[in-house]
Protein backbone atom coordinates (compact mmCIF):
# COMPACT_ATOMS: atom_id res chain seq x y z
CA UNK A 1 0.00 0.00 0.00
CA UNK A 2 2.80 2.44 0.90
CA UNK A 3 4.59 1.91 -2.42
CA UNK A 4 1.43 2.28 -4.49
CA UNK A 5 0.25 5.31 -2.53
CA UNK A 6 3.44 7.33 -2.14
CA UNK A 7 4.87 6.30 -5.51
CA UNK A 8 1.65 7.43 -7.24
CA UNK A 9 1.43 10.69 -5.24
CA UNK A 10 5.02 11.64 -6.06
CA UNK A 11 4.57 10.73 -9.75
CA UNK A 12 1.39 12.80 -10.03
CA UNK A 13 3.14 15.76 -8.35
CA UNK A 14 6.00 15.50 -10.85
CA UNK A 15 3.55 15.34 -13.78
CA UNK A 16 1.69 18.38 -12.47
CA UNK A 17 4.90 20.39 -12.05
CA UNK A 18 5.95 19.35 -15.56
CA UNK A 19 2.64 20.60 -17.02
CA UNK A 20 2.85 23.90 -15.12
CA UNK A 21 6.44 24.57 -16.24
CA UNK A 22 5.57 23.69 -19.85
CA UNK A 23 2.68 26.18 -19.81
CA UNK A 24 5.08 28.95 -18.73
CA UNK A 25 8.03 28.06 -20.95
CA UNK A 26 8.97 24.93 -22.92
CA UNK A 27 12.68 24.28 -22.37
CA UNK A 28 14.98 23.75 -25.33
CA UNK A 29 16.33 20.46 -23.98
CA UNK A 30 13.05 18.93 -22.96
CA UNK A 31 14.20 15.44 -21.98
CA UNK A 32 16.91 16.81 -19.70
CA UNK A 33 14.37 19.15 -18.09
CA UNK A 34 11.95 16.25 -17.55
CA UNK A 35 14.65 14.17 -15.84
CA UNK A 36 15.48 17.08 -13.53
CA UNK A 37 11.84 17.71 -12.64
CA UNK A 38 10.90 14.09 -12.00
CA UNK A 39 13.99 13.05 -10.08
CA UNK A 40 14.02 16.35 -8.22
CA UNK A 41 10.49 15.65 -6.98
CA UNK A 42 11.46 12.07 -6.12
CA UNK A 43 14.49 13.17 -4.09
CA UNK A 44 12.60 15.89 -2.23
CA UNK A 45 9.63 13.60 -1.72
CA UNK A 46 11.65 10.76 -0.21
CA UNK A 47 13.59 13.16 2.03
CA UNK A 48 10.33 14.74 3.19
CA UNK A 49 8.80 11.34 3.91
CA UNK A 50 11.85 10.33 5.92
CA UNK A 51 12.00 13.56 7.94
CA UNK A 52 8.24 13.73 8.63
CA UNK A 53 7.74 10.01 9.17
CA UNK A 54 6.37 10.31 12.73
CA UNK A 55 4.13 13.25 11.76
CA UNK A 56 2.63 11.23 8.88
CA UNK A 57 2.03 8.28 11.21
CA UNK A 58 0.30 10.55 13.74
CA UNK A 59 -2.26 11.39 11.03
CA UNK A 60 -2.94 7.64 10.64
CA UNK A 61 -1.29 7.65 7.23
CA UNK A 62 1.10 4.93 6.14
CA UNK A 63 4.68 5.98 6.31
CA UNK A 64 7.60 4.00 4.89
CA UNK A 65 9.81 2.87 7.73
CA UNK A 66 12.65 0.79 6.29
CA UNK A 67 15.19 1.09 3.50
CA UNK A 68 13.52 -1.67 1.37
CA UNK A 69 10.24 0.27 1.51
CA UNK A 70 11.91 3.50 0.38
CA UNK A 71 13.74 1.59 -2.34
CA UNK A 72 10.48 0.05 -3.54
CA UNK A 73 8.93 3.53 -3.81
CA UNK A 74 12.03 4.66 -5.72
CA UNK A 75 11.69 1.70 -8.12
CA UNK A 76 7.96 2.29 -8.63
CA UNK A 77 8.42 6.00 -9.34
CA UNK A 78 11.48 5.46 -11.57
CA UNK A 79 9.74 2.84 -13.71
CA UNK A 80 6.75 5.14 -14.32
CA UNK A 81 9.07 8.08 -15.00
CA UNK A 82 11.19 6.16 -17.50
CA UNK A 83 7.99 5.00 -19.22
CA UNK A 84 6.82 8.60 -19.54
CA UNK A 85 10.19 9.97 -20.66
CA UNK A 86 10.68 7.28 -23.30
CA UNK A 87 7.22 8.14 -24.69
CA UNK A 88 7.92 11.86 -24.75
CA UNK A 89 10.09 12.05 -27.94
CA UNK A 90 7.11 10.53 -29.77
CA UNK A 91 5.04 13.50 -28.62
CA UNK A 92 7.78 16.06 -29.26
CA UNK A 93 8.55 14.97 -32.85
CA UNK A 94 6.02 14.06 -35.53
CA UNK A 95 6.28 10.33 -36.24
CA UNK A 96 6.39 9.59 -40.00
CA UNK A 97 4.10 6.56 -39.59
CA UNK A 98 1.51 8.59 -37.73
CA UNK A 99 1.81 11.45 -40.26
CA UNK A 100 1.23 8.97 -43.10
CA UNK A 101 -1.77 7.41 -41.36
CA UNK A 102 -3.32 10.84 -40.58
CA UNK A 103 -2.90 12.00 -44.19
CA UNK A 104 -4.42 8.79 -45.55
CA UNK A 105 -7.32 9.06 -43.07
CA UNK A 106 -8.04 12.65 -44.20
CA UNK A 107 -8.17 11.53 -47.84
CA UNK A 108 -11.00 9.02 -47.23
CA UNK A 109 -12.85 7.91 -49.37
CA UNK A 110 -10.62 8.80 -52.36
CA UNK A 111 -7.44 7.28 -51.00
CA UNK A 112 -3.96 8.82 -51.03
CA UNK A 113 -1.34 8.42 -53.77
CA UNK A 114 2.27 7.48 -52.96
CA UNK A 115 3.76 10.30 -55.06
CA UNK A 116 1.78 12.85 -53.07
CA UNK A 117 3.29 11.40 -49.87
CA UNK A 118 6.79 11.88 -51.29
CA UNK A 119 5.92 15.48 -52.21
CA UNK A 120 4.54 16.29 -48.76
CA UNK A 121 6.99 14.41 -46.51
CA UNK A 122 10.40 15.66 -47.58
CA UNK A 123 13.90 15.62 -46.10
CA UNK A 124 13.21 19.12 -44.74
CA UNK A 125 10.33 17.69 -42.71
CA UNK A 126 11.63 14.25 -41.79
CA UNK A 127 15.43 14.36 -41.54
CA UNK A 128 16.78 17.87 -41.04
CA UNK A 129 14.77 18.62 -37.87
CA UNK A 130 16.10 15.39 -36.33
CA UNK A 131 19.67 16.45 -37.12
CA UNK A 132 18.95 19.74 -35.33
CA UNK A 133 17.51 17.79 -32.35
CA UNK A 134 20.71 15.75 -32.11
CA UNK A 135 22.81 18.93 -32.10
CA UNK A 136 20.57 20.44 -29.37
CA UNK A 137 20.85 17.23 -27.34
CA UNK A 138 24.65 17.42 -27.70
CA UNK A 139 24.77 13.98 -29.33
CA UNK A 140 26.47 15.42 -32.43
CA UNK A 141 28.41 18.56 -33.28
CA UNK A 142 29.36 20.30 -36.48
CA UNK A 143 32.99 20.46 -37.58
CA UNK A 144 33.26 22.54 -40.76
CA UNK A 145 30.46 21.15 -42.87
CA UNK A 146 30.56 17.66 -41.31
CA UNK A 147 28.55 16.36 -38.43
CA UNK A 148 30.37 14.16 -35.94
CA UNK A 149 29.39 12.25 -32.83
CA UNK A 150 30.09 13.55 -29.35
CA UNK A 151 31.11 11.11 -26.61
CA UNK A 152 27.49 11.11 -25.40
CA UNK A 153 26.29 10.31 -28.92
CA UNK A 154 28.81 7.46 -29.29
CA UNK A 155 27.82 5.87 -25.98
CA UNK A 156 24.12 6.28 -26.72
CA UNK A 157 24.16 4.80 -30.23
CA UNK A 158 26.48 1.93 -29.27
CA UNK A 159 23.75 0.55 -26.96
CA UNK A 160 21.43 0.22 -29.94
CA UNK A 161 24.12 -1.05 -32.31
CA UNK A 162 25.11 -3.74 -29.79
CA UNK A 163 21.49 -4.80 -29.29
CA UNK A 164 20.73 -4.89 -33.03
CA UNK A 165 23.91 -6.92 -33.70
CA UNK A 166 22.97 -9.32 -30.90
CA UNK A 167 19.71 -9.95 -32.73
CA UNK A 168 21.49 -9.98 -36.10
CA UNK A 169 19.29 -7.13 -37.31
CA UNK A 170 20.25 -4.48 -39.89
CA UNK A 171 20.15 -0.72 -39.39
CA UNK A 172 16.69 0.51 -38.57
CA UNK A 173 14.92 3.75 -39.39
CA UNK B 1 5.64 -15.05 10.19
CA UNK B 2 6.92 -12.12 8.17
CA UNK B 3 4.82 -9.50 6.39
CA UNK B 4 7.55 -8.46 3.99
CA UNK B 5 10.25 -10.18 2.00
CA UNK B 6 13.39 -8.53 0.65
CA UNK B 7 13.08 -10.71 -2.44
CA UNK B 8 9.75 -9.01 -3.20
CA UNK B 9 11.57 -5.71 -3.83
CA UNK B 10 13.53 -7.21 -6.70
CA UNK B 11 10.83 -9.41 -8.23
CA UNK B 12 10.03 -6.97 -11.04
CA UNK B 13 13.73 -6.56 -11.94
CA UNK B 14 14.22 -10.34 -12.01
CA UNK B 15 11.12 -10.62 -14.20
CA UNK B 16 12.56 -8.01 -16.58
CA UNK B 17 15.80 -9.99 -16.89
CA UNK B 18 13.76 -13.14 -17.68
CA UNK B 19 11.75 -11.12 -20.21
CA UNK B 20 14.83 -9.79 -22.03
CA UNK B 21 16.57 -13.17 -22.02
CA UNK B 22 13.52 -15.00 -23.41
CA UNK B 23 12.95 -12.29 -26.03
CA UNK B 24 16.53 -12.32 -27.33
CA UNK B 25 16.83 -16.10 -27.18
CA UNK B 26 13.52 -16.79 -28.90
CA UNK B 27 14.13 -14.25 -31.65
CA UNK B 28 17.68 -15.31 -32.30
CA UNK B 29 17.83 -19.02 -31.76
CA UNK B 30 14.69 -20.94 -31.11
CA UNK B 31 11.37 -20.08 -32.64
CA UNK B 32 12.55 -17.55 -35.23
CA UNK B 33 9.71 -15.30 -34.27
CA UNK B 34 9.19 -11.84 -35.65
CA UNK B 35 10.62 -9.10 -33.44
CA UNK B 36 7.25 -7.99 -32.09
CA UNK B 37 6.10 -11.53 -31.26
CA UNK B 38 9.38 -12.23 -29.45
CA UNK B 39 8.83 -9.10 -27.33
CA UNK B 40 5.32 -10.31 -26.44
CA UNK B 41 6.69 -13.77 -25.60
CA UNK B 42 9.34 -12.20 -23.35
CA UNK B 43 6.66 -10.12 -21.61
CA UNK B 44 4.53 -13.19 -20.90
CA UNK B 45 7.56 -15.11 -19.61
CA UNK B 46 8.46 -12.27 -17.23
CA UNK B 47 4.85 -11.99 -16.11
CA UNK B 48 4.74 -15.67 -15.18
CA UNK B 49 8.12 -15.22 -13.53
CA UNK B 50 6.62 -12.70 -11.11
CA UNK B 51 3.89 -15.10 -10.03
CA UNK B 52 6.33 -18.01 -9.71
CA UNK B 53 8.65 -15.99 -7.48
CA UNK B 54 5.76 -14.66 -5.38
CA UNK B 55 4.49 -18.23 -5.01
CA UNK B 56 7.97 -19.28 -3.88
CA UNK B 57 8.03 -16.46 -1.33
CA UNK B 58 4.68 -17.48 0.06
CA UNK B 59 5.32 -21.22 0.09
CA UNK B 60 8.83 -21.20 1.56
CA UNK B 61 9.07 -18.08 3.67
CA UNK B 62 5.79 -18.39 5.42
CA UNK B 63 4.64 -14.91 4.50
CA UNK B 64 0.96 -14.33 4.95
CA UNK B 65 -1.11 -13.59 1.90
CA UNK B 66 -2.55 -10.48 3.47
CA UNK B 67 -3.37 -6.99 2.18
CA UNK B 68 0.28 -5.95 2.40
CA UNK B 69 1.35 -8.88 0.20
CA UNK B 70 -1.39 -8.12 -2.36
CA UNK B 71 -0.46 -4.42 -2.55
CA UNK B 72 3.23 -5.24 -2.95
CA UNK B 73 2.32 -7.70 -5.72
CA UNK B 74 0.27 -5.02 -7.50
CA UNK B 75 3.13 -2.53 -7.16
CA UNK B 76 5.54 -5.12 -8.61
CA UNK B 77 3.21 -5.75 -11.55
CA UNK B 78 3.02 -2.00 -12.24
CA UNK B 79 6.83 -1.73 -12.04
CA UNK B 80 7.29 -4.71 -14.34
CA UNK B 81 4.76 -3.47 -16.92
CA UNK B 82 6.37 0.02 -16.90
CA UNK B 83 9.87 -1.43 -17.34
CA UNK B 84 8.64 -3.79 -20.05
CA UNK B 85 7.05 -0.80 -21.80
CA UNK B 86 10.48 0.92 -21.66
CA UNK B 87 12.12 -2.17 -23.12
CA UNK B 88 9.49 -2.40 -25.86
CA UNK B 89 10.20 1.23 -26.74
CA UNK B 90 13.96 0.57 -26.70
CA UNK B 91 13.44 -2.26 -29.22
CA UNK B 92 11.13 -0.05 -31.27
CA UNK B 93 13.57 2.87 -31.26
CA UNK B 94 16.29 0.64 -32.67
CA UNK B 95 13.86 -0.50 -35.37
CA UNK B 96 12.29 2.82 -36.41
CA UNK B 97 13.90 5.92 -34.85
CA UNK B 98 15.38 8.39 -37.30
CA UNK B 99 17.76 9.88 -34.75
CA UNK B 100 19.21 6.45 -33.95
CA UNK B 101 19.72 5.77 -37.67
CA UNK B 102 21.42 9.14 -38.22
CA UNK B 103 23.68 8.49 -35.21
CA UNK B 104 24.49 5.00 -36.57
CA UNK B 105 25.44 6.44 -39.97
CA UNK B 106 27.70 8.97 -38.24
CA UNK B 107 29.21 6.20 -36.08
CA UNK B 108 30.14 4.31 -39.27
CA UNK B 109 31.85 7.38 -40.73
CA UNK B 110 34.91 8.34 -38.72
CA UNK B 111 35.41 11.52 -40.79
CA UNK B 112 31.86 12.67 -40.13
CA UNK B 113 29.14 13.35 -42.69
CA UNK B 114 27.73 16.49 -44.26
CA UNK B 115 23.95 16.87 -44.56
CA UNK B 116 24.13 15.82 -48.22
CA UNK B 117 26.14 12.71 -47.29
CA UNK B 118 23.66 11.80 -44.55
CA UNK B 119 20.81 12.16 -47.05
CA UNK B 120 22.60 9.89 -49.54
CA UNK B 121 22.56 7.16 -46.91
CA UNK B 122 19.19 7.84 -45.32
CA UNK B 123 16.45 10.11 -46.59
CA UNK B 124 12.71 10.81 -46.63
CA UNK B 125 12.10 8.41 -49.53
CA UNK B 126 13.65 5.51 -47.57
CA UNK B 127 11.59 6.42 -44.54
CA UNK B 128 8.30 6.57 -46.43
CA UNK B 129 8.95 3.29 -48.30
CA UNK B 130 9.79 1.47 -45.06
CA UNK B 131 6.85 2.93 -43.16
CA UNK B 132 4.38 2.11 -45.93
CA UNK B 133 5.68 -1.46 -46.07
CA UNK B 134 5.38 -1.84 -42.29
CA UNK B 135 1.90 -0.31 -42.18
CA UNK B 136 0.70 -2.60 -44.98
CA UNK B 137 2.24 -5.71 -43.36
CA UNK B 138 0.46 -4.93 -40.09
CA UNK B 139 -2.83 -4.22 -41.87
CA UNK B 140 -2.93 -0.59 -40.71
CA UNK B 141 -3.28 0.61 -44.32
CA UNK B 142 -4.28 -1.14 -47.55
CA UNK B 143 -3.20 -0.41 -51.12
CA UNK B 144 -5.79 -0.54 -53.86
CA UNK B 145 -5.10 0.54 -57.47
CA UNK B 146 -2.00 2.42 -56.35
CA UNK B 147 -3.82 4.41 -53.66
CA UNK B 148 -3.70 3.94 -49.91
CA UNK B 149 -6.63 3.59 -47.52
CA UNK B 150 -6.96 3.04 -43.79
CA UNK B 151 -7.22 -0.64 -42.85
CA UNK B 152 -7.11 -1.51 -39.15
CA UNK B 153 -7.61 1.78 -37.29
CA UNK B 154 -5.28 1.10 -34.33
CA UNK B 155 -2.51 3.36 -35.64
CA UNK B 156 -5.06 6.06 -36.45
CA UNK B 157 -6.32 5.92 -32.86
CA UNK B 158 -2.74 6.14 -31.54
CA UNK B 159 -2.10 9.11 -33.88
CA UNK B 160 -5.15 10.92 -32.52
CA UNK B 161 -4.09 10.29 -28.91
CA UNK B 162 -0.59 11.61 -29.64
CA UNK B 163 -2.08 14.74 -31.27
CA UNK B 164 -4.17 15.33 -28.10
CA UNK B 165 -1.07 14.93 -25.95
CA UNK B 166 0.80 17.43 -28.16
CA UNK B 167 -2.05 19.92 -27.73
CA UNK B 168 -2.01 19.52 -23.92
CA UNK B 169 1.77 19.54 -23.47
CA UNK B 170 3.01 21.71 -26.33
CA UNK B 171 -0.05 23.75 -27.25
CA UNK B 172 0.10 22.65 -30.91
CA UNK B 173 -0.86 19.65 -33.05
CA UNK B 174 2.42 19.38 -34.93
CA UNK B 175 6.07 20.33 -34.41
CA UNK B 176 5.79 22.31 -37.68
CA UNK B 177 3.00 24.63 -36.51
Amino acid sequence: MKTLFWGSVLFCMALLLHLVIWKVHIPQRQTKALLRIFFGILTMGILTLWITSSLITSFSLLSPKSFPEYFHIFLFFTSLTLGYIITYPGVEADSPSLLIVMKIAKSTPNGFGKEKLFDMLTDDLLIKPRIRDLVNAKMIYIDGDKYKLTVRGILFVRMFILYRKLLNLPKGG
Amino acid sequence: MYSFSYLQIFVSLIALVIDIFVQIFSFRFILRLGLLKSVYLGFVAGFFGIFLIEFYIVSTRLILINNNFIFILIANLVIYISLEYCYFNFVNLGETARRIRILWELCDSKEGLSVAEILERYNAKDIIEKRLSRLINHGQIICKDGRYYIGNSTMLLIARIIVRMKLILLGKKSEFE
